[in-house]
């Protein structure tokens, strides 16, 4: 190879990290204030949630940032308590979704054959379904919606996706020499997933999370759209773009506002999670 | 003897008030007809509707869409409910009543033939009426029509009803029942009626057409046919009227898709006299919804005239209680239990709920429901009353609120004219057990004149009004919007009927 060449390979991998460093600052812009927003909200809003302090459908202005609704609350509180229940539900369906998918998908890699298959079978199954059926079915079963039943449905819908991501890794891991180098050692099965086998699937496992997070903001949004999520007066985006729907052509706001940050929030988390494997990724970070 | 003049001498008042009420749009519409003089008589009317129906049959749970295509339009009654709320005679020639008002005589009109071919006959007449009745029938006016004993039919143009109460409303509930011939069996999907229209196409999912009949007995149309339109979606009806694909849309759903109409030349809006109503139906046999004061307390808590805002803008009407203008035992109750948060909460107070209760509102998962859940919420909690709201779908509304009886408290819009007799049925949905509204409305049957009738049904509103029987929000309007070439549609919509026959497009 001359040194040409070298040089060459060199400055590609340069431009690409630095323009994968690019996408995950905005990633974590974008994330960042709509996570200041949510945690704001705990103390402090411009107005109280349900207060209708407006007339109908006002445009945004300097009392209204965003404008008010039909019953003239103000829209950029609900876009600051709807980021919190976005977060919320986000990261509680993942911690659900983690708790279930990697204990199963441990249990998978480490079982017997039969028994491997038999719940490779099931993720499979489950997977083929949509996150949101899944959802929708779990938020039937449970007699009253609530923003606990959304994230529960949620935590289940994303469940076998973890789990087969877990049982995937898991086994790749289980094939490495410094394993049965642990085994014939004498370390327990419990010392070897605890030791070896979590910290090495960690990186992936997070980043997968991170997107399935973007994944929930957004199923979180389509059960609050049907009428599936957190009951009023919980403001989620959802709900915001479903009942602005009617009023798109006087008062367009109030469904591009909501829409807006579901999608920056879904692009930043996504954007942040491609940065985040490039990081990870030893494969990539060796160039 | 009652001659049959009795019947158009309904009362005056409900007639004033709608006279009223569509004056401006009568003056609007006039002026319309007057550009639209000459009219293409070939032209194909399309309409705009959002009520599908299930099926052809109006017994077998079709849906509104059914009334709003085939009333009038395929199929005639022996009387037809005009669209200014005027009960008139349409396959009846002329009827008599015995002096005790249990026995009814019609003598049918000559020279009537169904779709077919068949003449009409009084055997067509006795098995469409026992169709409704039936058994198996799932029609509305079953109930309003089981005062029937026996139907005879003693020559092809007579037909004599018995009944075992005398029941003043029966050429009223007549006007529901539609007359097929006998010989059509299934009509869930075909029809063989007496009407100006044939149907010419159903494909389910889209849309229904239907063509002038060659061979009806009447006034022919003043168009070539119809095509109902079927929309899920209320944008995407708007739409199509924007871009020309309907001529007409039966009914608009808020007050922000007629912007995109009011102030444009190319479109009629009309506003006609509406009879569906938005209200809060409490469970009335749960605590603490049995207790008339608590009921009271909490309409004085909500400002209808706010949400009315709110959800229609400068439309819409409030009146106080359960009967709209339309209806000839209407009052302005908006006076009862108006809106006074101090009073309310006192009340509340001497109801033994000083600090509030909690309750959940099952809410339809459909506009404006969950809007007016939402209004309702903020306005009890000011007096110390939590709604909880569960968002359910129509069909969880049927099966869990109207079939089980199973809420505490739910939204609801009523769409049905002369619908106060629910409140005289303790069985109904929201349980409203009062024996003196009871014995007004099922007594107001027997009268001999629509006055007493009219005195007896106003007293049983006043009666409910005052108990705070629901908790009534507001009436909704009626709105029309058509291009502003097409002319001579109905208003008012009575019953979700639309009648086409008029219909005048100009080229």
């Amino acid at each position: 190879m001359s040194a040409e060449q070298t040089d060459n390979l060199t400055e590609t991998s340069g431009r690409r990290r630095s323009r994968g460093n690019a996408t995950y600052w905005l990633g974590l812009l974008l994330v960042g204030v709509i996570v200041l927003a949510g945690l704001i909200s705990f103390v402090w809003t411009p107005y109280a949630l349900s207060d209708m302090v407006g007339g109908r459908l006002e445009a945004p202005s300097l009392q209204h940032w965003a404008g008010t609704d039909r019953l003239g609350r103000d829209l950029f509180t609900q876009l600051m308590i709807g980021a919190r229940i976005a977060l919320i539900v986000g990261c509680g369906a993942v911690v659900i979704g983690a708790a279930i998918g990697v204990t199963t998908g441990l249990l998978a890699a480490f079982a017997t054959r039969f028994l491997d298959d038999a719940l490779a079978a099931v993720f499979d199954i489950l997977i083929a379904f949509p996150t949101l059926l899944i959802a929708m079915l779990v938020v039937a079963a449970r007699e009253e919606a609530s923003l606990g039943t959304a994230i529960l449905a949620l935590g289940i819908g994303l469940s076998p996706i973890v789990g087969r991501i877990t049982r995937i890794l898991t086994k790749q891991v289980l094939g490495q020499d410094y394993i049965t180098a642990a085994r014939v050692s004498g370390t327990s099965w419990g010392a070897i997933v605890f030791w070896h086998i979590l910290p090495n699937i960690a990186p992936f496992l997070g980043v997968n999370l991170a997107l399935q997070f973007g994944l929930a903001v957004m199923a979180e949004a389509s059960l609050s759209y049907l009428g599936l999520g957190a009951p009023p007066p919980n403001a989620s985006w959802g709900r915001m773009l479903q009942e602005a729907q009617g009023t798109v052509y006087t008062a367009p706001w109030g469904a591009i506002l909501p829409g807006l940050a579901l999608f920056a929030l879904v692009i930043g988390i996504n954007l942040l999670a491609d940065g985040l494997r490039d990081r990870f990724d030893p494969t990539k970070g060796a160039a | 003897m009652i001659s049959k003049t009795e019947i158009s001498r309904r009362s005056a008042r409900g007639r004033a008030v709608l006279a009223a009420l569509t004056a401006s749009s009568v003056l609007a519409l006039s002026s319309a007809a007057a550009l639209a003089q000459d009219f293409d008589p070939q032209a194909v009317i399309n309409i705009g509707s959002l009520y599908e129906p299930q099926n052809l049959d109006n017994t077998q749970g079709a849906g509104q869409g059914i009334n709003e295509a085939f009333n009038g339009n395929v199929y005639e009654g022996l009387f037809v409910l005009t669209d200014a709320g005027e009960v008139e005679p349409k396959l009846v020639d002329s009827y008599e009543i015995s002096e005790d008002g249990l026995t009814y005589t019609f003598t049918l009109k000559e020279g009537v033939t169904f779709h077919s071919g068949d003449p009409l006959t009084a055997a067509d007449v006795k098995s469409s009426i026992e169709r409704v009745t039936a058994e198996n029938s799932a029609s509305s006016r079953k109930r309003t029509l089981a005062v029937i004993t026996g139907i005879e039919t003693p020559d092809d143009q007579t037909v004599v009803v018995t009944l075992s109460a005398p029941s003043i409303s029966l050429p009223y509930n007549l006007s529901y029942v539609w007359i097929v011939n006998d010989a059509a069996g299934d009509i869930s999907s075909g029809e063989d009626g007496t009407g100006p229209y044939v149907l010419q196409e159903w494909r389910r999912g889209s849309a229904l057409a239907m063509v002038p009949f060659d061979g009806y007995w009447g006034e022919e149309p003043t168009n070539g046919g119809v095509m109902f339109q079927y929309f899920t979606d209320a944008t995407a009806q708007n739409n199509a009227l924007l871009t020309g694909a309907v001529d007409i849309i039966t009914s608009v759903q808020s007050p922000d898709a007629l912007s995109l109409f009011t102030d444009n030349p190319d479109f009629t809006v009309s506003e006609g006299a509406s009879t569906t109503k938005e209200l809060m139906a409490y469970n009335d046999r749960v605590a603490p919804f049995d207790n008339a004061t608590v009921r009271a307390a909490l309409a004085r808590a909500v400002d209808n005239e706010k949400l009315l805002q709110a959800i229609w803008g400068d439309y819409g009407t409030l009146i106080g209680s359960f009967v709209p203008p339309t209806d000839p035992w209407y009052e302005d109750l908006t006076g009862v239990n108006a809106y006074d948060p101090e009073s309310a909460q006192q009340m509340l107070a001497e109801a033994g709920y000083a600090d509030g209760f909690s309750f959940t509102l099952d809410t339809p998962d459909y506009d404006p429901h969950p809007v007016v859940a939402q209004f309702l919420q903020n306005e009890l909690a000011k007096v110390g009353v939590e709604v909880k709201i569960n968002i359910i779908t129509a069909n969880e509304w049927y099966t869990k609120i109207y079939k089980a009886h199973d809420f505490d408290a739910t939204l609801q819009e009523h769409v049905n004219h002369r619908d106060i007799v629910f409140y005289g049925n303790p069985d109904f949905y929201w349980g409203y057990d009062n024996p003196e509204v009871t014995r007004l409305i099922t007594e107001s049957e027997s009268v001999s004149s629509m006055d007493e009738q009219t005195e007896m049904l106003a007293e049983a509103n006043r009666i409910i009004a005052e108990d705070a029987a629901s908790m009534w929000l507001y009436l909704y309007p009626q709105i029309v919007v058509s291009t502003s070439n097409v002319s001579g549609y109905p208003l008012n919509g009575l019953n979700s009927q639309f009648f086409v026959s008029d219909i005048k497009k100009a080229d």
